[in-house]
């Protein structure tokens, strides 16, 4: 277990000092660990599961944690839950590279087919590639700190970063949108 | 990242995207982009993506009530499973069960908010019953549609009765194509309406509406299958889609013309 070190972490809600018990500090990380665990999901529900899943462990292993960045640690246990899961449903969804259609920049918005259409190209991904995107992206972690969490290269981050950027703009690219407003 | 200030490696890109680099970088990565459109455009894709991202995932990061119970010990009084969990394993089951029929599965509950899961799954499908009814009536000889267009005002009267809408036949003789017909048709296993159009060289293309159950907008979308294009796009309680053998721009153009004189 790689330990990510206390300095350095971009994300909010760093880990209070010890005068908490541990219960109530991974109390406070709930809502974080569950935007994370939603985030690498396919939906609401398998969120939760995860989540629950999670606390429980971190509960069994709490023995193991040697102290340091409490959220990184949790954090490396729901990836590796995730990726356990994954592989045991085989839920492996393929993904074929077709040309990338010629992409502008486009508004992605809160509307309802769109957000439909984005967890689509996001359960599209492999686990590795959507588990470096969300720490990135949603849970701030810099690079380093995520390649110590993965206890992966550097360069291995940012490869999958990249694979998941492209992958998600061709997914995206297959639906593609045209913003449109009838003029008043 | 590298600090060479004439190269800008993709990982640089990367943390421009992330916000990660140090303002000179920044600048210089900036200064770069200028003079390098389609790295932009990509940079911008990645941008837009990350903003979704956030957008769609931030609302999950709140406290909930029940919280307190994730941490209660296993084999403590009333530790069976919460209510919740109970729900979620059988909706986790459900899913499993459903995902091979339908991918939009995987695509609801988002935001926490209703689940936009039926009506999202139904849309899903209207591009689809567009491009079936173009396949079935645009090669159709002798009867492609029911109503002629020499009976339009019957035609347009007739239809937006069964949507129980406001129904005009879009004018897109400005885009070169005129009114054929219409005709009554199951969309979403309710009536809609399927109108034709053809230009002067015969070729043709259809407008379907559908009704949508939720009153609601959304941007405009394209789905591309062979030869065929179809835009889609719902505007209050009518789903919308026109579907064609032309080219994405030429279709467009239509669709963009339908959206304008179609009332919601």
């Amino acid at each position: 277990m790689p330990h990510a070190p206390d300095e350095g972490f971009r994300a909010k809600g760093a880990t209070p000092p010890s005068t908490e018990t541990f219960e109530s500090q991974v109390l406070s990380l709930v809502p974080a660990l569950r935007r994370y665990s939603r985030s690498l999901a396919g939906s609401d529900s398998d969120g939760e599961d995860l989540l629950h899943d999670c606390v429980e462990k971190v509960l069994v292993r709490r023995g193991q944690w040697r102290g340091g960045n409490l959220r990184a640690w949790i954090f490396t246990i729901m990836t590796n839950l995730y990726r356990d899961r994954h592989r045991r449903s085989g839920l492996h969804p393929s993904v074929e590279l077709d040309e990338t259609l010629g992409l502008t920049a486009q508004e992605l918005s809160a509307d309802p087919l769109e957000s439909t259409r984005l967890q689509q190209a996001l359960n599209a991904l492999i686990p590795e590639y959507r588990t470096v995107l969300m720490l990135v992206v949603i849970e701030e972690y810099g690079y380093q700190d995520v390649a110590d969490m993965l206890a992966i290269p550097i360069g291995t981050v940012m490869s999958r970063l990249s694979r998941a950027r492209r992958q998600m703009a061709v997914q995206l690219a297959r639906n593609n949108i045209v913003s449109l407003r009838r003029p008043k | 990242m590298t600090n060479n200030r004439k190269t800008v490696t993709e990982d640089d890109l990367h943390a421009y995207v992330d916000d990660r680099l140090d303002e000179a970088r920044k600048a210089e990565v900036e200064l770069w982009l200028r003079d390098n459109p389609d790295a932009t455009a990509e940079v911008r894709q990645w941008q837009a993506q990350a903003a979704a991202l956030k957008t769609m995932f931030s609302a999950y990061a709140t406290p909930r009530e029940g919280d307190d119970e994730l941490l209660k010990p296993a084999g403590s009084a009333g530790s069976s499973l919460p209510q919740w969990r109970k729900a979620a394993l059988l909706a986790a089951s459900l899913v499993l069960f459903l995902s091979g029929a339908a991918a939009g599965v995987f695509g609801g509950h988002l935001l926490g908010g209703p689940a936009p899961l039926e009506s999202a799954g139904g849309l899903e499908s209207l591009p689809g019953q567009s491009k079936t009814a173009f396949l079935v009536y645009a090669s159709e000889k002798r009867h492609p549609v029911e109503v002629g267009a020499d009976q339009e005002a019957h035609l347009v009267a007739w239809l937006g009765k069964r949507l129980d809408y406001r129904l005009v036949a879009p004018d897109l003789k400005p885009q070169g194509f005129s009114l054929v017909g219409g005709r009554l048709l199951p969309v979403n296993g309710k009536a809609g309406a399927m109108l034709m159009y053809e230009d002067t060289a015969g070729k043709r293309l259809t407008v379907l509406l559908g009704k949508n159950p939720e009153n609601r907008e959304t941007s405009f979308r394209f789905e591309s299958a062979n030869a065929l294009e179809t835009f889609y796009w719902i505007d209050g309680t009518i789903g919308y889609a026109v579907t064609g053998e032309l080219s994405r721009e030429r279709l467009q153009a239509v669709a963009e013309e339908c959206y304008r004189q179609f009332e919601s």
